[in-house]
């Protein structure tokens, strides 16, 4: 390609890249009002602690969505596999066998339908606060911390009210809460700047509960059940 | 008012005086970071950086260069240290959505040319990417970019003729197409 033919194509072309939208003027100047200049003169001396606070977060919102597009994904497989599983045993066998493994492969889920909208959506969101939780304590700051424990506490008293509802009545959903309950505890208890021991043993007690997995995979069964 | 006096007054910590120098300037800044990023909660982000950075040194500003370019410039170095990180963040995860729509609205230009443009644009090394999108993209002059980013208009020239190079490369095989 010579100099003429990138001329014309960057004249025809080039203005569309990264082609900005209208500035939302007011809202960033809501945002820069609530700050205080004098403060960010004399503390910002290395070119932008607050952009690396920001840019955190925005990484932190791309790995709770990445988390949620994941959980989905596994979701849909799974239930892709119940269904499957299900128009296999009953092309093979009688009418009787068939409704008793079809029961066998869904647990039961049979509980009322607004527990059930809750249970799903909790599931989703403890999902996918625990696939996010990092493996060590460098990607994260204070700030972060707090929001990830905030969260945590939301998710730690959603547990314990499902513990006590219709919810609970399932044994493997129980043992699930209970699991689960134990784990969001040991998050809410971390400290503002957790030490990689506290971390490790979060995952520790994931690994060994396989709780993740059994997340997902209850998560699938309310779906198909649905 | 004009831009001198209003300047005097955000130092003293008047907030309508900022707010005005604030609209005369944000679009052009808020632009410049969405250009570099792509990204508009990014690009906001900096852009609110710029000024609340700009707004707190504003005492140190000499009046030597034009508060655009003053502006233009921590934009620019606002931009490059966090993308640095942004950067290592997205090669380790996959972006849903990055994929470019391959029709826009109101272009009559070839897509897949676009496309690869811009694909070839952001493989740039990020000090020819800058230059090539302030100068061929944005229309800013050599001697502004040069202040902005604080080098020689030589300098300047130079990593244009650079990008444009890799450029040329990279979309050597376009060539045919663009001839028909």
């Amino acid at each position: 390609m010579n100099e003429a033919e990138l001329n014309k194509l960057i004249e025809r072309d080039a203005r569309s890249y990264n082609e900005p939208p209208a500035p939302p003027l007011d809202a960033m100047w809501a945002a820069i009002e609530a700050q205080d200049w004098t403060r960010a003169a004399s503390t910002d001396t290395s070119g932008g602690s607050a952009t690396r606070g920001r840019v955190r977060r925005w990484m932190m919102d791309r790995r709770f969505q990445a988390a949620a597009v994941l959980l989905i994904g596994v979701a849909i497989g799974r239930l892709t596999l119940a269904r499957t599983n299900t128009q296999a045993t009953a092309a093979t066998t009688n009418p009787t066998t068939e409704q008793t493994r079809v029961a066998s492969a869904v647990p039961d889920t049979g509980f009322a339908a607004p527990y059930q909208v809750t249970t799903s959506r909790y599931l989703g969101q403890t999902a996918a606060l625990l696939i996010a939780l990092p493996a060590d304590t460098h990607h994260m700051n204070a700030a972060e911390n707090q929001q990830f424990i905030s969260r945590a506490g939301d998710l730690l008293t959603t547990t314990r009210l499902l513990l006590d509802s219709p919810a609970a009545d399932n044994p493997s959903m129980r043992n699930l809460l209970e699991d689960l309950e134990l784990v969001l505890a040991q998050v809410v208890h971390l400290r503002a700047a957790p030490s990689r021991t506290e971390l490790d043993l979060i995952h520790q007690a994931l690994d060994q509960r396989e709780v993740l997995p059994r997340l997902t995979n209850a998560a699938a069964d309310i779906s198909a059940a649905n | 008012m004009r831009e001198p006096e209003l300047i005097a007054r955000v130092i003293a910590g008047d907030r309508i005086a900022a707010r005005e120098l604030y609209d005369a300037h944000a679009p052009r800044v808020f632009r410049l970071a969405f250009r570099l990023t792509g990204d508009a909660d990014l690009a906001r982000e900096f852009t609110q950086d710029t000024f609340v950075r700009a707004f707190g040194q504003l005492s140190r500003f000499r009046g030597d260069a034009a508060l655009s370019t003053w502006l233009h410039r921590i934009t620019v170095t606002v931009v490059a240290n966090a993308m640095r990180k942004v950067k290592r963040f997205r090669e380790r995860e996959t972006d849903l959505e990055a994929a470019e729509p391959l029709h826009m609205e109101g272009s009559t230009s070839d897509p897949i040319l676009r496309h690869r443009l811009h694909t070839a644009i952001d493989a740039l090394p990020e000090i020819y990417r800058t230059t090539l999108i302030m100068h061929d993209v944005e229309g800013y002059t050599h001697g502004e970019i040069a202040q902005v980013l604080a080098v020689a208009e030589g300098t300047c020239k130079s990593r244009l003729s650079q990008a444009r190079a890799q450029l040329r490369e990279a979309l050597a095989d376009l060539a045919p197409e663009l001839e028909s």
